[in-house]
């Protein structure tokens, strides 16, 4: 169809840090598993552990 | 000579009419079929990716031992024959029975493909197998449909084929779409029952229930809590039923508490929660029948929180409206709790759904 547009999904995953809190948004990696713990907080020294994993469309 | 003796003219206005009298429903045969056609196209597309995409899914994550092809095509030929529903009793044991026979059988044969493949990889290529069987049979369907009517050049059988059209396209359409998501091993909108019970279970001890169930027990202010969900993140809804059935076969509980996605009615926003009654639970019946029976014979109420979303939504990459809600179901479920039971009494919360990439 002439106005038909076509739809981007991208993954993202949201990591949060278990002693201060912080939310970090970065596109998703393969391997990605909910919960599971990543690295190490920018902001303290405590872990980031992957909160949500969701996917953002866009025209 | 004026207009309206003109034979001319009366020819232009009287052969359309003998034309719509004589040949209206060829015409229109015509043109819904030129409709149709366009369907059966983007259906036999669907077919066609998703059984490459399976295919490439077997030959490049996993250690085949012979070229898959072959197999993979008999795979989705597979045919389920429903039990004989004139005597009704005893049916959904039957159901049950033939599901549960094919998808072990499936199971078995997946696994000969590649010997050495993990339980995860095992459960996405079961998902995307029966997302492309499923395509096929939509497919052969469809076109059977609309052969039978050409070749019948009867325009009333159609009918029912534009009809059901759109409504087939969208799910086929959501099918086809699901694949990355399963592939990928990301969390799809219907696991948000199962996203909210794995969080509950973190940090705590987990059991393996039933199949591709696990369990875990957590206290929360004064009530013991039961905690079950499919066993992530391999693309399964586990078997919930036969897990609650084991619960209550050793513990006295007083209330079950079900989270699962719902479909949207049209009009509805996506992601909205609601909380009611009765077991939330889709497929094909046989689950919510066996935890109706268990929760009637003990007399247990049964509440329900759902989500909605569309179709799309529920097969598809969870979308963030829906992974939002998962904190605001979670305070929903401890309300509950403490609204509808008292200390001392024992809870079982069941999250519901595909538990793609939602480990516990």
């Amino acid at each position: 169809m002439i106005f038909s547009k076509t739809k981007i999904t991208t993954a993202y995953t949201v990591e949060q840090c278990t002693k201060c809190g912080t939310l970090t948004k970065r596109k998703f990696n393969e391997g990605d598993v909910l919960f599971s713990e990543l690295s190490k907080c920018d902001s303290c020294d405590g872990l980031t552990r992957i909160e949500k994993i969701f996917g953002e469309t866009t025209e | 000579m004026s207009d309206d003796s003109n034979p001319l003219m009366m020819l232009v206005w009287i052969l359309p009419i003998i034309l719509f009298v004589f040949y209206g429903q060829q015409i229109q045969l015509f043109v819904t079929s030129r409709e149709i056609k366009k369907g059966i196209k983007k259906l036999d597309g669907f077919r066609v990716e998703s059984r490459t995409e399976l295919i490439n899914f077997v030959k490049n994550n996993l250690k085949a031992k012979d070229d898959p092809v072959k197999k993979i095509d008999r795979f989705l030929e597979y045919f389920t024959i429903m039990p004989v529903d004139m005597d009704p009793n005893g049916i959904v044991d039957k159901v049950q029975h033939i599901v549960r026979s094919r998808e072990d059988y499936t199971r078995e044969h997946v696994k000969l493909l590649a010997p050495e493949m993990s339980e995860i990889e095992l459960t996405k290529v079961q998902t995307l197998l029966e997302i492309a069987s499923s395509l096929q049979m939509i497919y052969k369907i469809i076109n059977h449909m609309f052969l039978t009517a050409k070749k019948q050049n009867n325009y009333p059988l159609i009918l029912p084929l534009q009809m059901i059209l759109p409504f087939v396209m969208e799910q086929a359409e959501a099918m086809k779409d699901a694949i990355p998501a399963f592939k990928t091993g990301q969390p799809v909108g219907d696991g948000i029952g199962p996203m909210v019970v794995g969080k509950m279970m973190l940090d705590s001890t987990k059991e393996t229930i039933a199949f591709q169930t696990s369990l875990s027990k957590i206290d929360f202010e004064d009530r013991k809590l039961f905690l079950l969900k499919a066993e992530g993140p391999g693309s399964t809804v586990g078997r919930p039923s036969d897990g609650l059935q084991k619960i209550v076969s050793e513990n006295k509980l007083d209330a079950i508490i079900m989270i699962d996605a719902a479909l949207k009615m049209e009009g509805e926003d996506s992601a909205s929660v609601a909380q009611g009654f009765g077991a939330a639970i889709g497929g094909i019946g046989t689950e919510r029948f066996q935890i109706e029976a268990i929760a009637t014979s003990n007399n247990i109420p049964v509440f329900s929180i759902v989500i909605k979303q569309s179709v799309k939504e529920a097969i598809t990459l969870m979308t963030k409206e829906i992974a939002d809600t998962a904190e605001d179901v979670t305070s929903q479920v401890y309300d509950m709790i403490r609204d509808d039971t008292k200390p001392g009494q024992s809870v079982t919360v069941i999250g519901v759904g595909n538990t793609a990439g939602v480990p516990q």
